[in-house]
């Protein structure tokens, strides 16, 4: 563990904090609404504060729909050793449903409903040979 | 407003078209416009253009300005309006407010498309940075629109007991649609083997359930009461036209968001379902009152899922509507008796003025091939990137 030099895709998604990764998110101040990610104002319109401050998203979710991206997506996507993944839709409660690669499972057993673990995966390795990360989910229980 | 009537449309077929550029099939659909309309350039008062794809303005797209520079330099107003996908409908939209409002009699509008080849990337020219849900979407996870679409599916084999068959079925009667309309680029007839054999894109989703993209260019002109009784063409009538955006808390998977906020009670795909009820209200008729629905399947999920929202069934029923043929041609409601996104493939500007074009033959009982029997009242709803919607009503 941190030896190799890690960065994320992009910077202000995820935080690593010692009890694990959390996705950063925005809670409006004035309406109490969630947002992934970050948001610059709040676009709930009964909303009059619209001041949103960033907030850490809760660690776990329940799969709401998935699919299997099949096909390598156009080049601005990078995945060393390409092959399908799962996709998933992950209900975080509160009313935000976040999208993400589904990790530590098959295809044949993912069930809509399943409780799902919030962690990071390395991506590709750039270059200079940093690992870049993203965040996936994978079925609770599995993530240690 | 003073009634609006649409005097005439037309369009290049829908293809790959290398050797042409997007000028050259502007100026074919706006030729066939015109003679359909029974009118010259001189006449023209007014041209929309629906000229961009993405938010930003960044992305493809054709000016009005660059139309009338090739072919008719006379001083009238040229509009060039954004939308994306929903882009000719905001173009319809535009054209229409100004002919009713009486400040011209002659307004066309137009859009012009060709597309790149494959999954359609991220537009050059945003920020690399997490307030760009483009960029988020592709180095995050690399979401194609294609998944969202499949999640969609999924989600409702998950609350419907949706089958791959009943989806698959979507597909192949697009393209039996399609066998009849010259304007097509897929016009051979599909099983529903044909449909489940074709290779997984995104699951549920096959190759054959998803709208590929195409080159294609349409234009719709639309004139005053005189204009219409002078072409000697059955009046024909914008009876309703409205255009809208999201409403906050709509579950819809919207491209390319990687997370949507939802809220109790607001509508699945918002920006269109209001559009399509705001025109509904407009032309003072509901879903009871129409013959055809010409609407963006972008893909086989569409089919099933749009319908249910606009209030035409209930959610769910969309399922055995398609298994018992209701919506073929010469059923209780025609789904896209011309092929649908599905058979043309997307030329993204342009498709929505290929639906009102399509209504219009359609009323005119002119669809060759393709026609839905004594059609009275058709209706488009088409949806754009940045939750843009369009739905438009046409009446005889």
């Amino acid at each position: 563990m941190g030896k190799a030099a890690e960065r994320f895709v992009v910077e202000g998604l995820v935080e690593q904090t010692p009890a694990g990764p959390r996705l950063i998110g925005s809670r409006c101040r004035g309406c109490g609404t969630t947002y992934f990610p970050q948001k610059a104002s709040c676009p709930n319109p009964a909303c009059t504060d619209k001041a949103p401050v960033a907030a850490l998203l809760p660690d776990q979710g329940t799969l709401y729909s998935y699919t299997v991206q099949r096909y390598q997506p156009p080049p601005l996507f990078r995945m060393d050793g390409w092959e399908p993944y799962l996709l998933g839709l992950v209900d975080m409660g509160d009313g935000l449903q976040v999208m993400g690669m589904l990790t530590g499972v098959k295809e044949q057993e993912v069930r809509i409903g399943m409780t799902l673990q919030l962690v990071t995966e390395p991506l590709y390795c750039d270059d200079d040979g940093t690992a870049v990360l993203t965040y996936k989910f994978t079925p609770a229980g599995t993530a240690l | 407003m003073r009634p609006v009537y649409a005097l005439g449309a037309g369009a290049h077929p829908w293809g790959k078209w290398p050797e042409k550029p997007q000028l050259q099939l502007a100026l074919e659909a706006m030729s066939a416009a015109l003679a359909d309309a029974g009118i010259v350039w001189t006449e023209v008062q007014g041209l929309v253009a629906a000229s961009s794809r993405f938010e930003g303005g960044m992305g493809w797209g054709l000016h009005a300005n660059e139309v009338v520079q090739a072919v008719a330099e006379q001083g009238i107003p040229c509009i060039n309006v954004g939308g994306a996908c929903a882009a000719g409908a905001i173009a319809l939209q535009t054209a229409h407010a100004l002919v009713a409002s009486g400040q011209y009699d002659v307004v066309a509008a137009l859009g012009a498309e060709r597309m790149p080849k494959g999954f359609i990337p991220r537009p050059p020219g945003s920020a690399d940075d997490r307030s760009d849900n483009d960029f988020l979407r592709w180095v995050a996870m690399g979401a194609t629109n294609p998944a969202y679409w499949a999640i969609e599916a999924r989600r409702r084999q998950h609350e419907h007991g949706t089958s791959e068959r009943t989806l698959a079925q979507a597909s192949a009667l697009m393209r039996r649609n399609a066998g009849g309309n010259r304007l097509a680029r897929y016009r051979d007839p599909i099983s529903e083997e044909d449909v489940l054999a074709s290779p997984m894109v995104a699951d549920p989703l096959h190759l054959l359930q998803i709208c590929p993209v195409s080159d294609g260019a349409a234009a719709v002109i639309l004139g005053s009461e005189e204009f219409v009784r002078r072409s000697g063409k059955a009046a024909v009538r914008v009876a309703g036209c409205a255009v809208g955006s999201g409403q906050f808390g709509d579950p819809a998977r919207r491209i390319p968001t990687i997370s949507s906020t939802v809220r109790e009670g607001v509508a699945h795909t918002s920006e269109v379902t209001g559009a399509v009820r705001a025109a509904f209200e407009l032309a003072g008729i509901g879903p009871e009152d129409v013959d055809l629905l010409e609407m963006a399947d972008n893909s086989a999920w569409h089919i099933l899922a749009w319908p249910e929202l606009f209030g035409f069934y209930e959610p769910g029923q969309g399922d055995w509507m398609l298994e018992q043929g209701k919506l073929a041609i010469g059923g209780e409601l025609a789904i896209n008796p011309s092929g649908g996104f599905l058979s043309f493939g997307e030329a993204t500007t342009a498709q929505a003025l290929l639906q009102v074009s399509e209504v219009l033959w359609q009323l005119r009982g002119e669809a060759h091939g393709h026609q839905v029997p004594d059609a009275k009242v058709g209706m488009t709803a088409v949806l754009g990137l940045g939750a843009n919607g369009g739905s438009v009503i046409l009446t005889r």
